[in-house]
């Protein structure tokens, strides 16, 4: 999907940024962060508010100087560029669309500055109204579109400078939940044939999910996790990122083996083997992850490993709290059948997919 | 509804925690809001409404038709328009340019001494308006120390340049701040944006923030106009012989002693006035748009290249003129003759302190601290009535609450005279004795501490203005809720909470009270001294020394006053709004 020869390849290596406001404790924003990033590659960088998604995104895009560490595109460090020498466009939150211009003069604007002729720029101007779906609304003045209008007149302003590299600051969040979803795939769909290196800043799990090649998960200004979708899912590589993802089981448990990247464990009274966390060592106290809907549940008149606490009917779905010896388990059975609903107080066994469930560290 | 509720024991009884204390108070609301209606109403309409009508009345009578005539056929008239309106021009482009300039280093540079640069620039505000003039004629005039004596130049500063050196450098800080804070309330992100997609910073100045900021000129410069327009003090030290509409009615009356003259040059002076101040209003009062949607977001990029360097220096050296022209003030109070004779002396100050001078510093004091606590109540009542309370007459209240400034100082001190010198009688009963002139009540200080209120109403009204539609109404309807009446809620939520806004208002009110002259000039009478008076007489007379000894003990009052008023209103606290989403 990507290849090493094409430009755009970003590297951020250490980089940190610690805001000092007078009289007050520095703010670590963003600590020690590295990623590698391929040409074409589209990353989210996800992660609850405040973990410093923002701050990373500016100090590539060079709105904000880092305190140390390097910013790296196709090799050369280009800490020393000021923001309007680096081939980026970026797309705000605020979408900050020059009120003051047009629609085609809005999107031409990074074409002015950078001199091209009248024909290029016509040219790049009509391709750009036309695959935004812009054509009509040339000379209408910003405050006169709808917010997916206005949303796509700032993806068309950044795209159309065919920027290396593509920075977006959470540019879904002032549309609602339908509009959000069609620009998602507006975004992603351009961003494929355009073949832009983006970085995609959000606290939408969701978002993150569905439009990433990798997603990247933040904590406190650190690194998480950089993996797929997939295996930010199911191999979560610490706990936050399993919680901060979906939902999670964790059963403590103590490995008995561990070889390969799996690991020998007993849960819920069944031996199984189970994919692990690499920094996983044997008989040492660690979790089992374990998501809800990977779970069944058979009711078990006689024994069983538990009972019923709860059980929420959301006609989809049917979320159901088990009381354990290892704690309480959210389970969720998909699509229910009516004639085998349980009721509060059943006594259930609980069967874990080992194929589903992961071994990770206890941090 | 709470209206609905009846007040009967049976209703106190039966749910005491809620019902009761809500009726009654419901009512006690009505009453407490219509008294302040009602006394708004009145002092506008003693304060500006009748004197305004007044003019108006005498300008328009059949004994004054034919001046019209006469006016507008003869060149010399003419010729009075022609300078008052080049004047306000000039004087809106050159203010406006060096406010322009003041705000653009203290938002966008990264230089150091900001704060001085500030301070400089808000001097003019609190000084009375000779102390520039007086200063220029010094240090510029025919015999001035910088042109004549250093540069060994024959400038006559006298006239249309004097003027708009004069006017500009005293009004353009009302410019400096409403550009600063138009300056501050750009989305950052607008520029950020415009570097991301590959503009220089010169190049985003131009094409982003300037376009941005363009409407927000027109508001300073009209509001320059209006008051360069409107302006009596400077044209009587620096003018020589242009003559200035406000000057020419000030002479019709003090020298003429024809008051229909008067009353048409005000009419004439009232047209483009209150024109200015009323299209300002209606068309330029709309927001200026800054962001389209979303939460404002980025940081401000300071600049940081080379071309900060020459920026700064033009304000440095406006700096520089105006800290020359305060230095003149202050060390020409204590020099026997500034520029010719440096002898340190305190005749000046003595003569101020402890002669004729003390009179006048006693009365001024006196009246402007009268004033000042009457106007800032007014100012915020009116800003209170407007914004909360009158949804749709509440404009009118407050468009004549403003006419204070609105109207030429001039014309509202003529105004004065025609409504309030004679007594009123009904019958042969004197139900009004005469406010103005020689006989008038109480050496005419009553109708010198009205006119010091009408002219500082404006100042509390527009801080108070701004700062309640700031105010979310919530916190209000949450004290309502809580069985708060409206008098007490403005009382223990929102007169706290807009604080700063009524400590700037009483004290810029309280420098306006004690540095204005144009409408008190026409109230004196030989009972009271009034200190910018004294100046003007002092002025005129070429006893510059002591004019400046007068500026720095009135800067000195003025100054002092600000302290008094903090320490009675309290400490600034700024409002720290608790919202949602950090906005950065
Ligand atoms: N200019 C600044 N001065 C001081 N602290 C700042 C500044 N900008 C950001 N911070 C702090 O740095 C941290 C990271 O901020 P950042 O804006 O990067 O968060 P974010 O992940 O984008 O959050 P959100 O999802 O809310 O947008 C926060 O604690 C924030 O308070
Ligand atoms: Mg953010």
């Amino acid at each position: 999907m990507t290849d090493d020869t094409r430009r755009g390849r970003l590297c951020l290596d250490r980089l940190t940024k610690a805001f000092t406001t007078q009289g007050r404790e520095p703010v670590v924003a963003v600590d020690s962060v590295s990623l590698d990033v391929a040409p074409g590659e589209f990353i989210t960088l996800l992660g609850p508010s405040g973990c410093g998604k923002t701050t990373t995104l500016r100090i590539v895009a060079g709105l904000e100087e880092a305190s140390s560490g390097h910013v790296r595109l196709d090799g050369d460090a280009i800490d020393h560029l000021p923001p309007q020498r680096r081939p980026m466009a970026m797309v705000f939150q605020s979408y900050a669309l020059f009120p003051h211009l047009t629609v085609s003069e809005n999107i031409a604007y990074g074409l002015r500055t950078r001199r091209r002729g009248k024909d290029e720029m016509d040219s790049a101007l009509r391709i750009a109204l036309t695959s935004m779906n812009l054509v009509g609304l040339e000379h209408r003045s910003p405050h006169e579109l709808s917010g997916g209008q206005q949303q796509r007149v700032a993806l068309a302003r950044a795209l159309v400078v065919q920027p290396e590299v593509l920075l977006f600051d959470e540019p879904l969040s002032n549309l609602d939940a339908k509009l959000r979803g069609a620009m998602r795939a507006e975004i992603r769909r351009i961003q494929r044939r355009l073949g832009i290196t983006s970085l995609y800043v959000t606290h939408d799990q969701d978002e993150a999910m569905t439009m990433s090649d990798r997603v990247v998960v933040m904590n406190k200004g650190r690194i998480e996790q950089a993996a797929s979708p997939a295996d930010i899912y199911f191999r979560p590589a610490t706990v936050f990122v399993a919680d901060f993802i979906g939902r999670a089981n964790f059963i403590e448990i103590v490995p008995a083996r561990v070889e390969a990247g799996s690991a020998a464990v007993n849960a819920l009274g069944r031996d199984m083997t189970v994919a692990a966390h690499p920094e996983v060592r044997a008989n040492a106290a660690t979790y089992l992850m374990v998501r809800p809907e990977t779970l069944s549940l058979t009711a078990a008149p006689e024994g069983g490993i538990g009972s019923v606490l709860r059980a929420t009917f959301h006609g989809h779905s049917v979320d159901y709290e088990v009381e354990t010896g290892a704690g309480t388990l959210a389970v969720t059975v998909p699509g229910p059948d009516p004639q085998r609903l349980l009721a509060e107080g059943t006594n259930v066994t609980v069967g874990i997919d080992p194929a589903r469930a992961y071994v990770l560290v206890k941090s | 509804m709470p209206g609905s509720r009846g007040r009967t024991g049976a209703v106190r009884t039966q749910s005491p925690s809620e019902d009761p204390p809500r009726a009654p108070r419901r009512r006690r609301r009505e009453t407490s809001v219509l008294v302040a209606i009602i006394a708004c109403v009145a002092l506008v309409l003693v304060g500006s409404v009748f004197p305004i009508g007044a003019v108006l009345g005498t300008a328009l009578s059949p004994q004054a038709w034919p001046r019209y005539v006469e006016f507008f056929t003869s060149s010399v008239d003419l010729r009075i328009l022609w300078n008052t309106l080049a004047l306000g021009v000039l004087v809106g482009l050159a203010g406006t340019a060096i406010g322009f300039l003041f705000a653009f280093v203290q938002a966008r540079l990264d230089v150091p001494g900001k704060k001085v640069l500030h301070l400089i620039a808000l001097m003019p505000v609190v000084s009375p308006p000779f102390a520039v003039a007086t200063a220029t004629i010094v240090l510029f005039g025919r015999r001035g120390l910088v042109t004549h004596e250093l540069f060994g130049l024959e400038y006559d500063i006298y006239g249309l340049d004097g003027l708009v050196f004069v006017l500009s450098l005293s009004l353009f800080p009302v410019a400096y701040l409403g550009l600063l804070g138009m300056m501050h309330s750009l989305d950052p992100a607008m520029e950020e944006a415009a570097m991301t997609l590959g503009a220089s910073r010169w190049r985003v100045f131009r094409t982003v923030m300037l376009p941005l900021l363009a409407p927000g000129l027109a508001g300073p410069f009209l509001l320059l106009f209006v008051e360069a327009i409107a302006d009596l003090a400077n044209p009587l030290v620096v003018s020589g012989d242009y003559t200035v509409l406000a000057s020419r009615a000030y002479l019709a009356v003090t020298g003429e002693y024809d008051t229909t003259s008067a009353a048409v040059y005000s009419l004439i002076l009232l047209v483009p006035s209150i024109g200015v101040f009323v299209a300002q209003r209606y068309w330029l009062g709309r927001k200026v748009r800054t962001t389209v949607t979303g939460r404002p977001s980025g940081t401000v990029h300071l600049i940081t290249s080379w071309a900060r360097w020459p920026v700064l220096a033009l304000a440095v050296l406006v700096s520089l003129v105006i800290v020359a022209l305060y230095g003149t003030v202050i060390v020409g109070g204590v020099t026997r003759v500034f520029g010719v004779d440096h002898t340190l002396t305190f005749t000046h100050l003595r003569e101020v302190l402890l002669g004729v001078g003390q009179e006048a510093l006693k009365d001024t004091t006196l009246l402007a601290a009268i004033a000042t606590p009457i106007a800032g109540v007014f100012g915020l009542l009116i800003a209170w009535l407007a914004v909360r309370h009158l949804p749709r007459s509440g404009g009118w209240l407050d468009f004549a609450g403003t006419l204070g400034v609105a109207v030429p100082g001039t014309v509202l001190g003529i105004g004065y005279l025609l409504a309030y010198r004679p007594s009123r009688y009904v019958g042969d009963l004197e139900v009004l004795p005469g406010l103005v002139g020689g006989s008038a009540v109480a050496g005419g200080a009553v109708a010198i501490v009205l006119a010091y209120v009408v002219r500082s109403v404006p100042a509390g009204l527009r801080t108070g203005t701004a700062a309640l539609s700031q105010l979310h109404p919530s916190l209000e309807e949450a004290s309502k809720g809580l069985g708060a009446g409206p008098l007490r809620t403005f009382r223990t939520i929102t007169l706290p909470l807009i604080r700063p806004a009524l400590l700037t208002g009483l004290g810029y009110g309280f420098a306006r009270c004690m540095t204005s002259l144009s409408t008190i000039i026409l109230l004196v009478t030989p009972g009271t001294h009034i200190i910018t008076s004294q100046i003007l007489s002092a002025a005129n007379t070429g006893r510059y020394g002591v004019a400046f000894a007068y500026c720095t003990v009135l800067t000195a009052l003025v100054l002092a006053g600000f302290g008094i008023i903090r320490l009675l209103v309290g400490r600034t606290t700024t409002l720290h709004r608790v919202s949602g989403r950090y906005a950065r």
